[in-house]
């Protein structure tokens, strides 16, 4: 005798069956304004290249109301992404002991955000030493 | 004496012999505050319609059998409580993600089947005989994997895996967390022939850490802890594979 057949369950509106799922898609999309800035950033290089007057015309087009928007978008977007990518760091990595006891999860993220604080402001002072 | 409580509950019925899909069924089951999701199932079947079908045993978070969706959450049915739904309706429906063979009951067979490839056993890393006595190791040692060695296998993290879920293939997350469990252990010898696994596009890189499975685990396994300590190492060994001729994607390896 043949077996009876089975049920398949498919996937369409799978997003919407819990919010952990909305939670992801928010989280990996919040990687694409990061990449938009990315190529913003780039054309603003390429106009660079190009002359002074076609990087006036990038650096005139920052008043527009419409690109302000997306970039404050896109600086929550990077925020929010940090945040996220910060909390999942542990995960990636394998149990790290210090004096014989195991270091939480709390204390690498925290240790994460301190070394990336660091870095930003190691940065942000040598870009300020340039420009004097 | 007052009437006792009673809660509806929604539970999906399929009876592939009669039913063309997934159909809902509405029972009124009365209940006491100690009452398990699994016991309201119980009482439909032995007072209301035998014909409901359902799989349990321990009753108590360890056999790892009665995993169903409640309210669209991976539960195990005995391991929540009807008091916590009430006046429902709660909808009780087969795990998500597997194919249904009747009611609740899905079809296992391809998660047995992973669990046969990731080599979870031990393979002692140096030649032993019983002679030897016991093969002991540390608390430390036994804590990096303790976690790891809880999963009973109720595939819950299955049913909340949407990778899983588009890719069938992939090997998912408990096959994947007991891989790990016998991969940190320090008397295991087996790290090379699980690497195989682990480096395979249905692999540890079949997960893209939703996350989810380590939240709905109710042994506190961490699947996705699991998964993502090895995408380090993995890629390391892609990225030596081409420095070194002739190990190239694993052409080395038996």
């Amino acid at each position: 005798m043949s077996r009876p057949p089975v049920y398949r369950p498919s996937m369409r509106g799978w997003w919407q069956r819990h919010p952990a799922y909305r939670r992801y898609l928010l989280r990996e999309g919040s990687s694409a304004l990061l990449a938009a800035y990315a190529l913003w950033l780039l054309a603003g290089l390429v106009s660079l290249a190009a002359g002074e007057a076609a990087y006036e015309r990038w650096r005139e087009l920052h008043g527009n109301p419409w690109v302000f928007g997306v970039h404050l978008a896109a600086l929550l977007a990077a925020l929010y992404h940090a945040v996220t990518w910060f909390r999942l760091l542990p995960l990636t990595l394998p149990a790290l002991r210090w004096g014989g006891r195991r270091i939480t999860d709390r204390t690498l993220v925290r240790g994460a955000w301190l070394t990336s604080v660091a870095l930003s402001v190691g940065v942000w002072l040598y870009l300020l030493g340039g420009v004097r | 004496m007052s009437e006792p409580a009673k809660i509806t509950l929604e539970v999906q019925r399929y009876h592939p012999e009669q039913d063309s899909g997934p159909r809902w069924q509405r029972y009124t089951v009365p209940y006491t505050a100690e009452m398990s999701v699994l016991e309201g199932l119980q009482y439909i079947k032995d007072h209301l319609d035998g014909s409901l079908t359902f799989r349990w045993s321990c009753r108590m978070a360890i056999c790892g059998s009665c995993g169903c969706m409640i309210d669209g959450e991976p539960e195990l049915a005995c391991h929540v409580f009807l008091r916590d739904y009430a006046p429902g309706p709660v909808r009780v429906a087969a795990l998500d993600h597997f194919p249904i063979q009747r009611d609740l009951v899905i079809d296992h067979s391809d998660f047995l089947e992973k669990l046969e490839t990731v080599h979870s056993y031990l393979i002692p890393a140096e030649e032993r005989t019983p002679a030897d006595g016991t093969h002991r190791q540390t608390p430390q040692a036994m804590a990096d994997y303790y976690d790891y060695a809880q999963c009973i296998n109720c595939l819950l993290c299955y049913a909340a895996c949407p990778q899983y879920g588009w890719h069938p293939d992939f090997a998912g997350p408990a096959a994947l967390a007991l891989l790990q469990r016998y991969n940190l252990d320090d008397r295991d010898g087996g790290h090379r022939l699980r690497e195989r696994v682990i480096d395979a596009e249905q692999g540890v890189w079949g997960c893209t850490l939703v996350g989810y499975c380590s939240e709905v685990c109710p042994k506190g396994v961490d699947p996705a802890r699991a998964i993502n300590q090895n995408k380090a190492g993995s890629a390391a060994r892609y990225l030596l594979g081409w420095w070194r001729p002739g190990r190239r994607r694993g052409e080395d390896r038996e």
